[in-house]
């Protein structure tokens, strides 16, 4: 039983760690939106935006020349 | 497809490849005002990199990161569609939008593309789009959310811990346990509980305290001293090696209330609009004249004097003084009637007011802060502070609840300390631990955050704080007419043909007449085919129109106008309807009667509101006889017409003075400041946004149904948090005699303050249920 001794601070210790990530989560914003990230992971069929170097000039920008 | 607009939209979706928007899509989106591309160049002011300063930043690559509002996001498949679109422009780095508020943040190449090009685009996709303007109250909001869930994710992970300790403790207590082992497992609870009190706990303590020191006994005070004095003993008991241990109740009741509260506050803040200001329905770009020569220039340039152009169909973007020009201008921001004004040089026209039928040119009166609009704005934030505060339910249990638990425990600790005086701390203790009011801390919280979930479902959003609980005991419930018991568009309601042409006939000649103008009479016939051949289409300013067919002449318009033309033309029929004539040549060819038609529900829904003891009253802004008259046709007793937007709120604000208790039913700018100052309120499905930034309930479908459906929710609700006040307390009764007897361990408590939680919750979701009909 005197494990006990080294066994209880070293939960402790991951504890600690696991509320140090979590907060470092919500403070860089990953928990901003609940509602669209739960959603989102139905929606990533197609290849994951932000690459818009991929289709210049497709056909997307007809009819809106200002 | 119901207009050009939506079809202009499905197209640019459709032409982008982007259809599976539609199929996973859970709410339809709003219709779009007008056909896109008209919008397309009132965005070119954003291109001035003056303007464009307060919204966007530069990053060190020369690339430009803007932050867009953005309106009209129905669900998470408009952020996916929104993501999509913009990611396909060239020159966009990076698109993210964040749902919560409606906040659209991309990165792209200046060089590329201009600004202007990603508000066009995003209002070609059917979004109302304007700079997000980063407001004090905004970055409050977001930090606090993100307080909450730090503090609930400690409490969270403390929870486990101490619960892991706590299981070891309990089955030491039955089976037996070595002190050394004992004392480990306190302190290490004791390190553990005391981080999530600190860190978690703590705005229980200050918001008791504040109001303490006001002189009022709210809900969390009994949460505090029952945290506080919980921990304090279990504190005592681990240094000083005696007694009994309640950290794993401590944290656990934390974390419960935390997420109550929590979850509560999601619910009610999802469709938060509180950003919205009345400023935000005026163009940002306006034509005025300098040096000159017309120029588009930011709106917020102009100055007192400026010679400004509005043309038919735009907003007017500031007070002004008509210079030149005749048109009719809709006035519905302050009245609430579609039936616009006529107005000719020398007459004032006012901000946010929509010019119909001509091009004006006008001279600028002061600025926004000057303008009518930014009275009537004023009015709504008067509202908001001058709404009176109902005592919350559970704030008057929570005061007598204080008072009692206070008396028990001294009564307690007196009698103990004269049986065993060793005895009576412990005991004292846990009468204090065992009527921890949790499970009455939560009846409120779970049952509105229950209610609230299953009225969305059915298509009302709630919003307000405490509207569930203030529409149970509505006394009045009032309505606005326009717009809200009607449709608050025109329609044909009856034909008196004067000649022999066909009823057909003439309406397809009318709609072919009507096709020219913008007037809202006009829409009305937008649903006829219109005859062919129609040549030379004039219209004339506040009369009618003018038109040629095969060597006619027909006109329709107003009595005179046609009369002057058919000097026979009788008068119109005695029925109460706004009648234009028709006449070909000096014939009189026929009266057409319109009406804006009551909504069909809206008799039920009266009738129902009676039934339920509730006071009917009309308020419209209207000053023709419609009101009464719609009042008699749906059996409404009281009415008030020609009202100003301040005007109705003084109305409810007498009312509320002799005690009433107000539910209001509106939808126009006019109606956003008597909106606010009632006790609860809706807004219906065509609301402007600033009525729906002030009311509790936005009806999503329109349905006026959805009102009984909301007040019967509200009073089922109430009636479970009754339930669960009288669940909660009736476990107190039982629980603490037997404290006071100190029949009651530690493991025994904490399983009774998680069951009598559960119960409380489990009864809250039985109003998810969705409403019967």
């Amino acid at each position: 039983m005197d494990s006990l001794y080294l066994l209880i601070p070293i939960a402790l210790l991951f504890c600690a760690i696991g509320i140090k990530l979590l907060l470092w989560a919500i403070d860089s914003g990953q928990y901003d939106d609940l509602d669209k990230e739960a959603w989102k992971i139905l929606a990533d069929d197609e290849a994951p935006g932000g690459n818009a170097g991929d289709v210049p000039g497709d056909d997307t920008s007809r009819g809106k020349k200002p | 497809m119901c207009c050009p607009g939506c079809r202009a939209v499905a197209g640019l979706i459709s032409a982008s490849g982007l259809e599976t928007f539609y199929q996973q899509r859970t709410a339809y989106n709003q219709r779009p005002s007008e056909p896109a591309p008209a919008n397309a160049e009132q965005y070119l002011v954003y291109d001035d990199p003056e303007l464009a300063a307060s919204f966007t930043e530069t990053g060190p690559a020369g690339d430009i990161t803007a932050r867009l509002l953005l309106g009209g996001i129905s669900c998470a498949a408009c952020t996916w569609l929104i993501e999509q679109t913009m990611a396909r422009l060239p020159g966009v780095k990076m698109a993210l939008v964040n749902l919560q508020q409606s906040r659209l943040d991309i990165r792209f190449d200046p060089a590329l593309l201009p600004l202007s090009q990603i508000f066009a685009r995003l209002d070609a996709l059917g979004y109302r789009v304007r700079p997000f303007q980063a407001s004090a109250q905004r970055t409050q909001m977001g930090r606090e959310y993100r307080l909450e869930l730090r503090r609930l994710a400690v409490a969270g992970l403390g929870m486990m811990q101490v619960g892991m300790f706590a299981i070891a403790l309990h089955a030491g207590d039955i089976q037996g346990i070595e002190a050394q082992y004992q004392g480990l497992l306190r302190w290490v609870s004791l390190l553990v509980a005391t981080f999530v009190v600190i860190f978690s706990a703590r705005p229980f303590f200050t918001t008791a305290w504040r109001h303490l020191r006001q002189g009022a006994l709210v809900m969390d005070l009994p949460v505090a001293l029952a945290i506080g004095l919980a921990w304090l003993a279990s504190a005592w008991a681990t240094v000083s090696g005696t007694g009994q241990v309640y950290f794993d109740s401590v944290v656990m009741f934390t974390f419960f209330l935390l997420l109550g509260r929590f979850l509560e506050r999601r619910a009610r803040q999802r469709h938060n609009m509180t950003w919205f200001d009345a400023q935000d329905t005026l163009p940002d770009a306006v034509s005025a004249l300098r040096g000159g020569q017309w120029q588009t220039v930011p709106r917020v340039q102009l100055c007192s004097g400026d010679i400004v152009l509005i043309r038919a169909g735009d907003t007017i973007p500031v007070d002004a003084q008509v210079t030149s020009g005749e048109s009719a201008v809709r006035e519905d921001t302050f009245n609430g009637e579609p039936m616009p004004r006529s107005v000719a040089a020398g007459d004032t026209i006012y901000a946010s007011t929509v010019n119909v039928e001509a091009a004006l040119q006008a001279r600028v009166l002061g600025s926004y802060l000057e303008s009518r609009l930014a009275a009537l704005q004023r009015s709504v934030e008067q509202a908001q502070t001058g709404k009176p505060r109902l005592a919350r339910l559970a704030d008057r249990v929570a005061s007598w609840f204080v008072g009692a638990i206070l008396l028990v425990t001294t009564a307690t600790a007196l009698v103990w300390s004269q049986l065993d005086p060793e005895q009576a701390l412990w005991v004292t203790l846990s009468v204090l631990v065992i009527s921890c009011p949790c499970a009455l801390a939560l009846a409120t919280p779970a049952a509105l955050t229950s209610a609230a979930s299953a009225l969305r479902a059915s298509g009302v959003i709630v919003r307000g704080e405490n509207a569930l609980e203030a529409l149970a005991r509505a006394t009045h419930l009032i309505f606005d007419k326009t717009g809200t018991l009607t449709e608050g568009t025109l329609v044909i309601a009856r034909v008196e043909l004067l000649d022999d042409m066909p009823r057909e006939r003439v309406l397809a000649l009318a709609a072919a007449m009507q096709h020219y103008s913008s007037h809202p009479v006009a829409r009305a016939f937008g649903e006829i085919a219109p005859a062919p051949g129609l040549q030379d289409v004039e219209y004339r300013v506040g009369a009618g129109l003018e038109a040629r067919q095969d060597g006619h002449r027909f006109r329709m318009g107003s009595e005179p106008f046609c009369r002057s033309q058919a000097p026979g033309l009788a008068p119109p029929p005695e029925e109460p309807l706004y009648w234009i004539a028709l006449c070909r040549d000096s014939v009189p060819l026929a009266w057409i009667g319109l009406e804006d038609r009551t909504r069909a529900e809206a008799a039920a829904v009266v009738a129902a509101a009676r039934e339920a003891d509730m006071e009917v009253q009309l308020l419209t802004g209207d000053s023709s006889a419609q009101g009464p008259l719609l009042a008699r046709e749906l059996g409404i007793g009281a009415v008030w017409s020609g009202l100003e937007p301040q005007q109705k709120m003084a109305h409810v604000q007498a009312l509320q003075n002799a005690g009433a208790v107000v539910a209001m039913v509106g939808d126009g700018l006019n109606d956003a400041p008597v909106l606010g100052v009632a006790d609860a309120s809706f807004a219906v499905a065509s609301a402007t946004d600033l009525a729906r930034t002030q009311a509790d309930f936005v009806l999503v479908d329109g349905d006026l149904h959805s009102i009984t459906t909301t007040w019967r929710k509200a009073r089922q609700g109430r009636r479970i948090i009754m339930q669960n006040f009288a669940w909660a307390l009736s476990y107190n009764f039982c629980a603490i005699p037997l404290a006071a007897c100190g029949l009651v361990p530690p493991w025994a408590a904490a399983i009774g303050m998680s069951m009598s939680s559960l119960l409380v919750v489990g009864n809250s979701l039985r109003l998810n249920n969705r409403p019967g009909p």
